[in-house]
């Protein structure tokens, strides 16, 4: 069974095999609740949010957060070390001022980097600059681990979960992947079992320079993916790979990654 | 985890264009998981229904540059969305799916993975494609609810 729905700002696509239609409906909309959790406490535009009050008051007073918040900000934090900080989840000043985001209520924040960021044991966020935090780069990816999650807890072993080309794939079953190239079509590019893999593009980057491609842009139209264990991993991952442009890149090994650019012969083979 | 690559050698690059719609549910099954244990019955317009413990579901259709997306939204009824679901979803893959002669030159590219038309690709990964249409819809569906929901 496979269900559809728009949700953190994509379409998230959930199938399911192996269970009976009444129980896999109903694993399905659990699946979609996880994944609705997730952009309700992650939104950036929701000035409600975790991340709408820590981006409002966070420089402040502390700013206490949901145990899934606080989780990805724990990884955002350790891909933002391990990368030496091409992975910064601290560019609400740039994605703003490219008017990709909402500035609404927050014409205090400054340029700035994650290092700002502190996160005590019971929660508790501080920002020590008055920077925003956007995880547009890692919430989808734990989205997708967190409806993995809630399939699994609901008994079924065959699923997978895709959050606009961010998908996880569970079950011990070989699924043939394929990979969306920017202006160029889909590649076949391999076969995983229980594994995550995402794919992102220069232009839809931004890098710690606030450097962003147009879409049109004819420069780049690699495709740039990310293998790993979990979703977040390669989801966040993937920002570290078009930045580099470097699959060997220590950061992938060291969170059980593998990376690939593909697509970047195709416009001469077109021609 | 285990991951098998397929791009190992250039010859193996294949490009594909998937085509016809994926199917979901019907109009049916979505009007049962929006408004569940509900009976309906026709609304002020072609594509809608009203249900039998209040509110209406829109059957409603987006087109965009690449994608043509049929989805139903159930409206409360104090006018605000319960519930989306998608039930059709078809996206091209940029002009090489429009175009059959740029296509051609990739037919006997790799003659162990020919290319491949016509079937379902599932497991795409890719630069996220935007949900921009739905919302834009379902945003005109809320502002007509009066006029949609009739009598």
């Amino acid at each position: 069974m496979r269900r559809a729905r728009p949700l953190l700002g994509t379409i998230v696509e959930i199938e399911v095999d192996g269970v009976a239609q009444a129980d896999a409906e109903r694993a399905i909309a659990r699946a979609f609740e996880a994944v609705l959790l997730v952009q309700r406490l992650m939104s950036f535009h929701d000035a409600g949010s975790d991340i709408g009050r820590i981006n409002r008051a966070a420089f402040r007073k502390p700013v206490t957060v949901h145990p899934w918040t606080a989780r990805v900000l724990r990884h955002a934090a350790a891909f933002h070390a391990a990368s030496n900080g091409l992975f910064d989840c601290a560019v609400g000043f740039e994605l703003m001022r490219r008017e990709l985001l909402p500035s609404n209520d927050l014409d205090h924040v400054c340029k700035g980097d994650f290092s700002a960021v502190r996160l005590s044991e019971d929660r508790a966020v501080r920002l020590m600059a008055p920077v925003a935090i956007d995880l547009g780069g890692i919430a989808k990816g734990y989205a997708v681990d967190r409806a993995i999650a809630s399939l699994r807890a609901a008994g079924v072993r065959c699923a997978t979960v895709n959050a606009g080309g961010d998908l996880r794939v569970m079950g011990e079953i070989d699924q043939p992947i394929h990979v969306h190239v920017p202006g160029g079509g889909l590649l076949q590019a391999g076969l995983l079992r229980n594994g995550a893999i995402a794919t992102s593009s220069s232009f839809a980057t931004v890098g710690r320079n606030g450097a962003l491609e147009s879409p049109d842009s004819t420069t780049d139209r690699r495709a740039y993916s990310v293998v790993a264990p979990s979703c977040i991993v390669a989801d966040a991952l993937t920002k570290i790979l078009v930045q580099s442009a470097e699959p060997q890149h220590p950061c992938f090994g060291r969170f059980g990654a593998t990376a690939f650019i593909s697509g970047g012969d195709l416009q001469s083979m077109a021609a | 985890m285990k991951w098998t690559p397929l791009l190992a050698a250039p010859a193996a690059i294949v490009l594909i264009a998937p085509a016809g719609a994926t199917v979901y549910m019907s109009e049916q099954q979505a009007m049962q998981a929006i408004f569940p244990g509900a009976s309906f019955s026709p609304g002020g317009r072609a594509g809608v229904f009203r249900a039998s413990s209040g509110g209406i579901v829109v059957i409603d259709r987006v087109l965009g540059k690449h994608e043509y997306i049929k989805y139903a939204v159930g409206i409360t009824a104090g006018g605000t969305v319960k519930h989306i679901e998608i039930l059709e979803y078809n996206e091209s893959y940029g002009y090489e799916v429009r175009e059959a002669s740029w296509r051609s030159q990739f037919i006997g590219k790799s003659a162990s993975s020919p290319l491949q038309l016509n079937i379902d690709i599932k497991n795409i990964s890719g630069a996220t494609l935007s949900c921009k249409h739905i919302t834009d819809g379902v945003r005109r569906v809320v502002g007509q609810y009066q006029s949609l929901r009739g009598q």
